[in-house]
């Protein structure tokens, strides 16, 4: 059996619109994940055990059990749960948020973590109040600390949301198996969704490396 | 009350206690009155306690025993178990520490304005203002955008300053300010102290430069295992100390500079 990559041509519009709706999935889920990973990242910080218990069990529990299990679940479960149905872009993203938002606190709160004693020593010998403390340096001295862990959290996910497509949602993957069943042939048809993939990720990998570069040159003051 | 009022001291500290934990005492009552004016260096063994000493003075410590009054007012005092503070105390002294603790993703001229804006209410373009007239009184002027990374030790350590004196302090602390720099950046620092000691800034620090100690000291103190040995004035104290612990730690450190 020869290879025959053109017949991918005929297939160009439906693996973009796999495309689009992967990286539809990916941005709603980075932009809602990541701020809900940078609140349970504080709320862990807490003091409070009634703030910080919950949100560590969260984590826990999302990231000690499979993405796929937790996929069939909200998919299958929630809308009975909730009774009201949910679109596949919903629950996939509803999924993906609670994932990404559990993988990303972990992020936050290690940068939290690396914002040293120091800084806080320094804070507190120049009057600062705890309100300006947090939200002027400890909180952005953070945040910068966590750009490069998140892009690359940002990576895993856009390849992890692959998975959505075992609970029948159109997107990069679950076209491309469509496809390769359809035409019988796989080799070509999921070389090609595997170079789609990695043309999106190769860059930001390497973005991920140069920012990482910048930002430990800029906060070794 | 009327004796507090009459009291001349700007710093008195009393029978002051301090550890880490229960197993380790650090300061075991320790007893210091600092008058208006006086720059007091501490000198004395590694681990002895000296940074401890500071940064109970700047109020970033609890304390197991002892006050210390400020101005004749009550800063600090053990309570029981707790460390009562006068936050409002606090903010009239002004410390520098030996790692320069810049804030890294604030430009030199926002790392002087922030407290200035956010502590007093300060408007920003008169904070801008002051901050880059000190930048300019240490040669820094050229700094003002730059951030904290492209900075070299010596210039981040001045910055440091110059921030601290943004609040106009009564006092100033330096822990070793320093002895983390390349020896050749040392002199640019220590000219910024004896420029402030010239202009009668009260300040206690630590150093283990006793060229500098000699020059900016008008009081040495010698402290070890956790109380003041001896206290005089450098020449004595430095030159010829009364105390043997004092003669053998000088002697060491004037041996190991050569
Ligand atoms: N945060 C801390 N926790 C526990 N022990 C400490 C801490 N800071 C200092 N120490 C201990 O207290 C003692 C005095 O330290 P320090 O005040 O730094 O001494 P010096 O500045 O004179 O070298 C040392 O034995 C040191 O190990
Ligand atoms: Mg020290």
């Amino acid at each position: 059996m020869s290879l025959d990559f053109s017949i991918l041509l005929k297939f160009a519009d439906a693996l973009a619109l796999g495309l689009w709706m992967t990286l539809k999935l990916t941005v709603l889920c980075v932009v809602l994940g990541s701020t809900l990973g940078f609140l349970i990242g504080l709320a862990r910080a807490s003091e409070n055990a009634l703030i910080r218990v919950p949100a560590s069990v969260f984590v826990e529990f999302f990231r000690g059990t499979p993405v796929l299990i937790q996929l069939f679940w909200i998919f299958f479960c929630l809308p009975l749960i909730l009774g009201v149905e949910l679109s596949n872009l919903a629950s996939a993203t509803i999924a993906l948020t609670l994932y990404m938002g559990a993988i990303t606190s972990e992020t936050f709160r290690a940068s939290l973590r690396a914002v040293g004693r120091e800084q806080m020593d320094a804070c507190t010998a120049l009057g600062l109040p705890r309100r300006v403390q947090i939200t002027n340096v400890i909180l952005p001295q953070a945040v910068l600390l966590a750009v490069p862990t998140l892009l690359s959290n940002c990576i895993s996910l856009f390849k992890e949301s692959a998975l959505v497509s075992a609970v029948g949602m159109a997107d990069l993957m679950f076209i491309g198996q469509n496809i390769s069943n359809n035409t019988a042939r796989p080799v070509e048809v999921l070389t090609a969704v595997a170079f789609l993939y990695f043309v999106i990720a190769f860059p930001l990998t390497r973005l991920v490396t140069r920012v990482e570069g910048r930002m430990l040159r800029k906060l070794a003051a | 009350m009327n004796a507090m009022s009459r009291d001349t001291a700007l710093v008195r500290i009393t029978d002051l206690h301090k550890g880490y934990g229960p197993n380790i005492r650090v300061l075991r009552g320790l007893n210091i009155e600092m008058k208006p004016g006086e720059r007091v260096v501490v000198i004395g063994p590694s681990g002895g306690g000296k940074s401890t000493l500071l940064r109970v003075v700047m109020g970033l410590e609890e304390i197991q025993g002892g006050a210390i009054t400020f101005a004749g007012q009550p800063y600090i005092s053990a309570d029981g178990r707790k460390t009562r503070i006068d936050t409002e105390v606090r903010k009239k002294i002004g410390m520098v520490f030996q790692h320069y603790t810049l804030f890294p993703h604030l430009s030199v001229l926002q790392n002087l304005t922030l407290a200035p804006c956010k502590v007093v209410g300060e408007p920003r373009a008169k904070a801008e203002e002051r901050g880059r007239a000190i930048l300019a009184r240490f040669g820094l002027e050229a700094k003002a955008d730059a951030y904290p990374s492209q900075l070299s030790g010596g210039q981040k350590q001045r910055v440091a300053i110059a921030r601290a004196l943004m609040l106009d302090p009564q006092l100033m602390l330096f822990d070793e300010v320093t002895s983390a720099l390349d020896p050749e950046l040392v002199a640019e620092v220590e000219q910024v102290i004896l420029n402030l000691a010239a202009q009668g800034m009260p300040m206690m620090m630590v150093t283990h430069d006793m060229w500098f100690a000699r020059n900016v000291a008008s009081r040495v103190i010698f402290c070890a295992g956790g109380v003041v040995v001896e206290d005089g004035p450098p020449e004595q104290v430095l030159g010829d100390p009364k105390e043997e612990r004092t003669r053998e730690f000088i002697d060491r450190v004037f041996h190991i500079k050569g």
